[in-house]
């Protein structure tokens, strides 16, 4: 079982306090307009950002971890802006992303590439040269080459076709299926509800509603947190 | 006498006492000191001076110039070639010698004070190497690696000084007069300027210093101080050679800065005595002066960066009781009233790119006095862009800002700062080193122009001038009730109220423009109500502005008229309660698929 | 013509060695941000160590270079250790200064332990020449060409295939992303000093049997790897190999027909016109990016 349980206290402004779990196999979406606090949320769990508070990965504490040592425990980053390596090519950057000697690299990368043929067709190519979308599953993909418990994703549809998007929700899918816990920060609401098992709402750096994303839907809190209370006409998600 | 003003000159002579004291040592031990003792003094205060010189290029504008030693190097080549070869006298050679080294710094100035860090000290060292060159091949009148000889004593007005106790004292009364004028350029809120230049350009361009102007002054000081110490070093020693030229003078002059301290006058003086008379006391192991040099600056780089007289001040500063600090009094400076409903500020097509991505696609828009604009957009959509285009921060790659008739795109963000466009920062600019007054006052000084070495000559960025600076410093923090904090230091601000800072930061600056860049992060609700309040006042009082924010429930009931940025691209524009219901933004927010009921 | 080639080989070779200094320097640069000063130092320490070490062991150059190489990489690790790391997080003109001092300490080190008089290295297998035509090829010169070039492709090999260079990359590229993906920097960046170090040890010990070593040769090395990784872009590995085959090659020509000292001027005077006029390099970042 692969829970983490996290109460954050942070000084300063995007992130005042935050309080969340997630099980193996679950996805979680973040959902919050922007300065709400999901990237810096995402970021203090990987240990990038200064906090005090607890963050347990499977029961134990990492919060004292450098970011380096919480990844080898067991957490994937796919960052806002995928964050690729300038230059490396496909196979450099899913390579990089093990912490293994080239061979046993070489065999997780296999397994990786089922999830992603379309990267298995081009793994001389630099990642620049790549689409947005084939980037994006890059980014996860070396993220996935670790192994992780915890898959941490910030904002993946940025910037993306809806087609692509779909694809992409898919695969996350497919990766929790197979045991991993996935925790993603998401601007759409839409595809938040969509892919979701649960749903957090941020704003102005709280944890401000949470449940399923059908009760999110039904009780119009999102579109007070977004938009303001008064003279808003009710909006219906698709079902 | 007040007890506080009692305190206060107790604490002077507090600060003054020490350098009393140092002198006095100094001129009984040179009473006292045989020949050659007199001669390390001398040499000793001939580092001084050059290290004095390099505080203003190396500490205050925060700049890695390695041309220190090529300076000092050209300053004793001309005294030595016009003194030996063409018989010029002291008074003749040692204005020559701070003249050319600073030409040459004014001649190279342009192209190099604009270069990133390393490519600047880069620069600078080919430049010490081709002086190098030059006194090593100049044959003849350089005398090549050997160098000349026979440089005449310093003779003031047909007296020849003698060797021995007068020399050496001439040479520490030129000492004395290079560390006056160092501390009366410094000494006021010029000083201060520099402090925030090296140490946050974008607080020093919001609040209009001319990072140029101020760059190339310091520039042009330390060559000249170089230059005087090199003249000095001739007279002293009798000859220059390669070796006066060469890189180990720079390493030398770098230790000493860098031990003593950077910044304070007194570390010039603990740097070059300490780094001067080390080897001496070491003689008994020889030629262990580089080592000396390499230790010492190395401890200091790590342990002590601000170096000794950094440390000293720190913990004096640290043991001191602190002083229960008195607040001037708030000017009482008229409201501007301008007339509402006029265009103030006409931009049209507005573009830039970065790279291969587009961030703004050609903008149209304008805002009227007494306006309050509000911009809102996903992640991404150019928001940030605007605001730093319209504010001078990055050069547009099209278009034009017109603020009240006046063509503002060509210029810089500090020249737009005084212009009147002021803006803030969505991690506030405020620089750490400054109190809170002492940031608004220079924002005051930066606008009546009180800064900048002739200023500092004429005294006018400090006393009467200064305090007046301070008192309508002191109104503007009223204004936003943020007066209780005049002397913290920017660092210790607690986050809640830094907006309100920023905000008096900006109003210092009397702009006709405001634009703040998500003003609302962070707060709490009774916060945001009451810098919602305050932005109403300001557009009462005649001011646009321009507010970016992603708060919808604080901007919609504030803003007279809200734009929505997307991609690039201005995709909606009116009244507040219209943009609500606009199906664009409803779906650019809360994702694609959502429809209205 | 004959005359112009001759050059032309000297030129490389010099050009091979400086290209070795260059490399380091980049290296070091790319993975943490700071310009190391100690390089040209280290340069002057291996051709010490190159000379010391034979009087111990009567070996041929060759077989004492891996030892000179091992030696130099440990030093490495110790400049890393007093003037990069605690200096981490301070801004990088710090580790400018710090680095000055280290080299300080270097150059007093080796005139304390070997005195001021030039000392030579043993050449890599021996003296003598081959002769191409009318060009005249000394072994020690072919040598150097030949083991910089081995170094340098060494050090693509270590780079592009193995998990040690691609995380040696990674760090160097974006260390934030580098320490999420579990690998560890401060190991990555210790052993970039260590590679450059080692580096500039050979190419000390392959310079100072053709040009004596003295305490203070660090100084002109260090401005030619600067000017070297300036010219081919600042940040790109090959621009600095390329950059530095140009010096020598400009060096050595120039010099023939004008002397040292005008080779000297016309160099930083190129340097000067380079920054002010085109300060991207061939490669690399552009250099007057002030606010």
């Amino acid at each position: 079982m692969s829970e983490i349980l996290l109460a954050i206290d942070v000084p300063g402004a995007a992130l005042e306090s935050a309080s969340l779990a997630v099980a193996a196999g679950e996805v979680v979406a973040l959902l919050g307009a922007n300065g709400a606090g999901k990237s810096t949320l995402l970021r203090t769990i990987m240990g990038l950002e200064p906090a005090c508070g607890a963050v347990r990965l499977g029961g134990e504490e990492i919060g004292t971890l450098s970011a380096s040592r919480r990844a080898r425990r067991g957490i994937g980053y796919v960052p806002e802006g995928r964050r690729l390596f300038p230059g490396m090519s496909v196979r450099d950057t899913l390579l990089v992303g093990s912490r293994r000697g080239t061979a046993a690299a070489e065999q997780r990368m296999s397994a990786v590439l089922e999830l992603f043929p379309m990267l298995a067709e081009r793994l001389a190519t630099p990642a620049w040269q790549l689409s947005g979308g084939q980037q994006q599953m890059l980014a996860i993909g070396r993220a996935l080459m670790g192994e992780p418990r915890l898959l941490l994703l910030d904002e993946p549809s940025l910037g993306l076709a809806p087609v692509v998007v779909d694809e992409l929700m898919l695969r996350l899918r497919g990766i929790a299926a197979g045991g991993t816990a996935v925790l993603l920060a998401e601007q759409s609401v839409a595809r938040a509800l969509e892919i979701a098992d649960r749903v957090y709402a941020l704003a102005m750096g709280r944890v401000v509603a949470e449940g399923t994303p059908a009760a999110m839907q039904t009780s119009g809190v999102l579109e007070r947190a977004f938009l303001g209370a008064d003279a808003v006409p009710p909006v219906r998600f698709p079902p | 006498m007040t007890s506080a003003a009692l305190a206060q000159s107790w604490r002077r002579l507090g600060a003054r006492a020490p350098w009393a004291l140092a002198a006095l040592a100094l001129i009984a031990y040179a009473a006292s000191a045989s020949p050659y003792g007199l001669r390390v003094l001398a040499l000793a205060g001939v580092q001084v001076v050059l290290v004095l010189g390099y505080q203003f290029i190396f500490g205050h504008a925060g700049a890695l110039s390695l041309a220190q030693g090529a300076f000092f190097g050209i300053g004793a080549y001309v005294t030595a070639i016009l003194g030996s070869r063409y018989g010029l006298g002291f008074l003749a050679t040692f204005p020559l010698s701070i003249l050319a080294p600073l030409a040459l710094a004014a001649a190279v100035a342009a192209p190099v004070l604009r270069l990133a860090s390393h490519y600047f000290a880069l620069a600078t060292l080919g430049l010490a190497q081709v002086a190098l060159l030059a006194a090593v091949n100049g044959g003849e009148l350089t005398g090549g690696a050997l160098g000349l000889t026979g440089v005449p004593g310093i003779v003031l007005f047909g007296w020849a000084v003698p060797r021995g106790f007068a020399f050496t004292a001439v040479v520490w009364l030129i000492v004395a007069a290079g560390a006056w004028l160092s501390l009366r350029l410094m000494r006021g809120l010029t000083g201060r300027a520099y402090t925030v230049l090296r140490g946050d350009p974008l607080a020093a361009a919001a609040i209009g210093l001319s990072e140029q102007r101020l760059r190339l002054a310091a520039f042009l000081l330390s060559a000249g101080y170089a230059g005087a110490a090199g003249a000095l070093d001739a007279h002293v020693l009798g000859v220059v050679s390669s070796e006066t030229m060469a890189f180990s003078v720079m390493v030398a002059c770098l230790a000493m800065t860098v031990v003593g301290g950077s910044t304070r006058l007194a570390g010039a003086f603990i740097g070059a005595l300490l780094l001067t008379y080390l080897p001496e006391w070491l003689r008994s192991l020889e030629g262990y002066a580089l080592l000396a040099y390499g230790a010492a600056l190395l401890l200091a780089i790590v342990l002590a960066p601000s170096g000794i007289a950094g440390a000293i001040a720190g913990t004096v500063a640290a043991l001191a009781r602190p002083e229960r600090p008195i607040l001037p009094a708030p000017a009482e400076l008229a409201q501007p009233q301008g007339p509402s409903g006029l265009p103030l500020l006409v931009v049209r097509g507005l573009a830039k790119r970065f790279g291969g991505i587009e961030a703004l696609k050609g903008i149209d828009f304008t805002i009227d006095r007494g306006e309050i604009l509000g911009v809102i957009g996903p992640n991404g959509s150019g928001k940030t862009t605007l605001a730093n285009l319209v504010s001078g921060f990055v050069q547009s790659d099209g278009g034009t800002v017109i603020l009240a008739g006046h063509n503002l795109t060509p210029l810089g963000a500090s020249e737009i700062a005084r212009a009147g466009i002021g803006r803030s920062f969505q991690q506030p600019a405020l620089p750490p080193e400054l109190s809170v007054l002492e940031m608004a006052a220079l924002a005051r000084a930066s606008l009546s122009n009180d800064l900048g070495f002739r200023a500092a000559l004429a005294g006018r960025d400090r006393g009467d001038r200064r305090e007046r600076h301070e008192a309508e410093a002191m109104h503007f923090l009223r204004i936003l009730d943020a007066d209780a904090y005049a002397h913290y230091p920017c660092s210790a601000l607690p986050y809640r109220s830094a907006w309100r800072v920023e905000i008096a930061r900006i109003l210092a600056l009397e702009p006709k423009l405001v634009i703040l860049d998500e003003p609302a992060a962070g707060l709490n609700e009774a916060e945001q109500g009451e810098l919602a309040r305050n932005l109403r006042r300001l557009a009462r009082l005649g001011l646009g502005l321009l507010v970016i924010e992603h708060n919808m429930p604080f901007l919609l009931p504030v803003a007279d008229r809200v734009m929505m940025l997307d991609e690039g691209r201005a995709i909606a524009s009116g009244k507040p309660e219209d943009i609500r219901r606009n199906p664009a933004v409803v779906s650019a927010y809360l994702g694609r698929r959502a429809g209205l009921a | 013509m004959t005359a112009f080639l001759q050059l032309a080989f000297n030129g490389l070779a010099l050009g091979a060695a400086y290209a070795l200094v260059a490399l380091g320097f980049v290296l070091v640069l790319n993975a943490t941000s700071a310009v190391n000063f100690a390089q040209g130092d280290l340069v002057m320490a291996g051709g010490y160590g190159a000379a010391a070490l034979a009087a111990l062991l009567p070996l041929p150059g060759l077989a004492l270079l891996p030892l000179v190489m091992a030696a130099m990489a440990a030093l490495g690790l110790a400049v890393a250790a007093l003037a990069y790391f605690p200096l981490m997080r301070r801004p990088a003109s710090s580790v400018f200064i710090s680095t000055i001092a280290v080299g300080l300490l270097l150059q007093n080190g080796a005139l304390h332990l070997f005195g001021p008089e030039p000392r030579a290295a043993p050449a890599v297998l021996g003296g003598g020449q081959m002769h191409l035509g009318h060009v005249v090829l000394p072994y020690q010169s072919l040598a150097i060409v030949a083991i910089a070039a081995a170094l340098v492709l060494g050090q693509r090999w270590l780079f592009a295939r193995t998990q040690l260079g691609r995380r040696m990359r990674a760090t160097a590229q974006d260390r934030e992303m580098a320490a999420a993906l579990g690998i560890p920097v401060r190991t990555m960046i210790a052993l970039t000093f260590a590679l450059a170090a080692a580096l500039a040890g050979a190419s000390g010990a392959l310079l100072s049997n053709q040009f004596f070593v003295t305490p203070t040769e660090g100084g002109a090395l260090i401005l030619k790897a600067y000017i070297a990784v300036v010219i081919g872009g600042w940040g790109s590995l090959e621009g600095a190999v390329l950059g530095a085959l140009l010096i020598g090659v400009f060096e050595t020509l120039v010099a023939a027909w004008f002397g040292y000292t005008a080779a000297g001027a016309l160099l930083y005077g190129a340097l000067l016109i380079i920054l002010l006029a085109r300060p991207q390099g061939f490669y690399g970042e552009a250099a007057g990016r002030r606010a």
